[in-house]
């Protein structure tokens, strides 16, 4: 992908010239946060709501101190990209018990919803799934002795029979099913009590459907992108400001940007350091970061990061804005005061 | 009495007289975005920088074709978001009025699961598919090298996420497998064979259970329609204009779609930012962008130079980032 092949274009507005963009380098990662919860606060008393502000970042877990600090200073906020709500181990469980219910044949999604089954082990949950496509494959034949099977598993048989009707609207199968899973959960998970949050928010948002077909074909292709944990909402105003991966922001603006963690080996990663094609895809989501940014924007990074894939230390900005002209970038450093 | 002559008409199609519009478009476009905007019908490549004004151009777009008097139904915005396409609808509402709420709107992946609900036995499935998200299809891969006692043997074979990714990355970049394992596995070269097994025996699985992985939601619908003529042509003429944000992040498989949904009228508006690529990695080839005007000979491609969004001192540092590009 070489830079003949492309349309080129150089950038210009007749807006006014502007405050210059800031690189700023703080000691350590939790002073990169305090620094950013201060401006942010800064930026409010300045008049700018937090719905014009966002925080970017190159991968979702570059911004988990960041969420402390900010939670702390009590600064709702709601986070996009990264890890989908739907990828949670307890949504997909309650996922597999609708798509059972939707399509019998759905061999995956039985293999889960049995091996969550106290004693029931992968090789049992084979001939069990063997008999449901032999035997129960269309719906009419579905119900017909199951009774055959052992104790915990005719429970399973019985809940789904019990919600199999198309006049239970979606809400309440999901709630149904919350009521047969949890104890499960408990079991299984030792964070139980923020996964049940997940669940509330589950069956909440499966009340805007009429029908469980659809509402399974939202949640794969339409993931709700939070889960109930990254909607700290602390204020109970609705405004709150955005944390996001670059990914999630393509497309969007807003007046004040800053793009967090612009060190080297974390943007780029260490691992499309070693390939030129990759290293230009990082490129332009730097490119995708800083154009988000309408008035202000602020680039930081911490420094001492230790890398524990490679063994070594973390200092420099991302080579990406390392050498830019200070008149086009202007350099600072965070400094902690009393 | 008024007196009627004869002029030549002006570039594009003015069919209506300005002044029986209900927005000013001259007044709150540029000079190329109006441009954009009157482009009615063939095929239309807006090419632009970050912040020019694309995404509202195209909004202006759905109004001035509402206008124009074609159905909303009628027209297709594909996004790369559901909230993105509904925010865009929401805004040409407010523009204009409720009718703009009416065109179709949405991601590639929920539209070509909308078309293939409604023939799926044309395909061999049934309506009631399931749709494999990356996890499920990975547990399916894991099941299936069980089955094949693939994992028991002495060397390591490759994960069910690595079976996976070789099977996604075939598909939705047209690669073969023995080209990907070269590139990316070589150490793995000699497993083709029972890789190739495995994934057969995937496309299989999905068959007969009545679930489609994502990809197949886009390659059904190529299917579908490049074997159905009927369904091809009765597509086309549902969606007589079809208009895609952020064409630079489709893939292959995407690109194909729009081929054959614009194949009776051509019309059809892509608008991206080279530049702004970003998903590579999951398939997405900027090749779609810069091959459009082959695609489409009768292509008109224009650009947006004026960045609305950033001050100078933001642009300057964002044309600093990208003019260090490695060729
Ligand atoms: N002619 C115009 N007059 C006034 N404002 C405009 C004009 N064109 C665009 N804008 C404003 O500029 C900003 C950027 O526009 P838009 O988001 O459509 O750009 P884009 O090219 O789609 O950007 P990106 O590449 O980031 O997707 C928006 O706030 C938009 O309202
Ligand atoms: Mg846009």
């Amino acid at each position: 992908m070489s830079a003949r092949h492309k349309y080129l274009k150089t950038l210009f507005t007749n807006k006014s010239e502007g405050n210059l963009p800031q690189l700023i380098i703080a000691e350590n990662e939790n002073l990169q946060s305090k620094f950013v919860v201060q401006k942010i606060l800064e930026l409010r008393e300045e008049g700018i709501p937090l719905e014009e502000i966002s925080v970017l970042f190159r991968s979702s877990f570059l911004s988990f101190d960041l969420e402390i600090e900010l939670a702390k200073s009590n600064i709702p906020f709601r986070k996009f990209g990264g890890f989908k709500f739907i990828e949670t181990a307890h949504v997909k469980d309650m996922i597999a018990y609708l798509r059972v219910l939707e399509n019998p044949r759905d061999v995956v999604a039985w293999n889960r919803i049995l091996l969550i089954i106290d004693g029931v082990g992968p090789r049992s949950a084979e001939k069990i799934i063997e008999d449901i496509l032999h035997r129960r494959a269309d719906k009419a034949n579905f119900w017909k002795d199951y009774n055959r099977y052992p104790q915990s598993v005719r429970e399973l048989f019985e809940l789904l029979k019990s919600i199999s009707t198309d006049k239970l609207p979606p809400a309440e199968k999901a709630s149904r099913i919350i009521t047969y899973y949890h104890p499960m959960m408990k079991k299984k998970f030792d964070d139980h009590t923020k996964r049940k949050k997940d669940l509330e928010m589950f069956e909440q948002i499966a009340e805007r459907y009429k029908d469980v077909g659809s509402f399974l074909t939202d949640l794969v292709l339409e993931p709700p992108n939070e889960s109930i944990a990254d909607i700290e909402p602390v204020g109970s105003d609705d405004e709150y400001l955005t944390l996001s991966t670059i990914h999630s922001a393509k497309g969007l603006e807003w007046h004040s940007v800053f793009i967090v963690y612009a060190l080297d080996g974390r943007f780029p990663t260490m691992y499309a350091a070693n390939n030129v094609e990759e290293l230009e895809e990082e490129r332009r989501l730097m490119y995708v970061a800083c154009t988000r940014a309408k008035e202000y924007l602020f680039i930081t990074y911490p420094i001492n990061i230790y890398d524990r894939e490679s063994g070594t230390i973390l200092t420099k900005p991302s080579r990406f804005l390392e050498g830019l002209n200070e008149k086009l970038l202007e350099p600072w450093v965070v400094d902690e005061e009393g | 009495m008024k007196k009627y002559t004869l002029k030549k008409p002006a570039d594009g199609l003015h069919i209506v007289h300005p002044q029986r519009f209900q927005i000013d478009y001259k007044n709150e476009l540029n000079k190329a975005q109006y441009e954009t905007v009157t482009s009615v019908n063939g095929p239309h490549l807006i090419i632009a920088g970050a912040g020019t004004g694309k995404t509202r151009t195209i909004v202006y777009r759905v109004a001035y074709l509402v206008e124009l008097g074609v159905k909303p139904e009628h027209i297709l915005m594909l996004t790369f978001t559901r909230k993105a396409a509904q925010e865009m609808l929401r805004r040409a509402s407010i523009l204009l009025d409720h009718r703009c709420e009416r065109v179709s709107g949405g991601t590639f992946h929920s539209f070509a699961n909308s078309i293939l609900r409604k023939y799926s036995n044309l395909i061999g499935y049934e309506r009631n598919f399931t749709i494999l998200d990356q996890g499920d299809a990975e547990d399916v891969m894991s099941l299936i090298r069980t089955r094949l006692k693939l994992d028991t043997r002495e060397r390591r074979f490759p994960r069910k996420e690595t079976l996976y990714g070789l099977y996604s990355r075939s598909v939705n970049t047209m690669t073969s497998l023995n080209q990907m394992l070269s590139i990316d596995y070589p150490h793995y070269l000699e497993d083709e064979p029972d890789i190739r097994k495995v994934h057969e025996l995937y496309t299989e699985y999905k068959i007969t259970h009545n679930t489609m992985d994502y990809d197949d939601l886009l390659l059904n619908f190529n299917k579908l329609l490049k074997q159905n003529e009927p369904v091809r042509a009765e597509s086309s003429n549902h969606f007589k204009y079809i208009m895609v944000d952020e064409y630079q992040d489709t893939n292959k498989l995407q690109a194909e779609m729009i081929k054959l949904l614009a194949f009776k009228h051509q019309n059809i508006m892509v608008v991206g930012d080279d530049s702004q690529a970003i998903y590579a990695f999951r398939g997405a080839t900027i090749r779609n962008i810069l091959d459009f005007p082959e695609e489409f000979p009768s292509c008109k491609t224009i650009k947006l130079e004026e960045n609305y969004r950033s001050t100078q001192a933001i642009l300057n540092v964002a044309n600093e980032i990208l003019k260090r590009a490695i060729d």
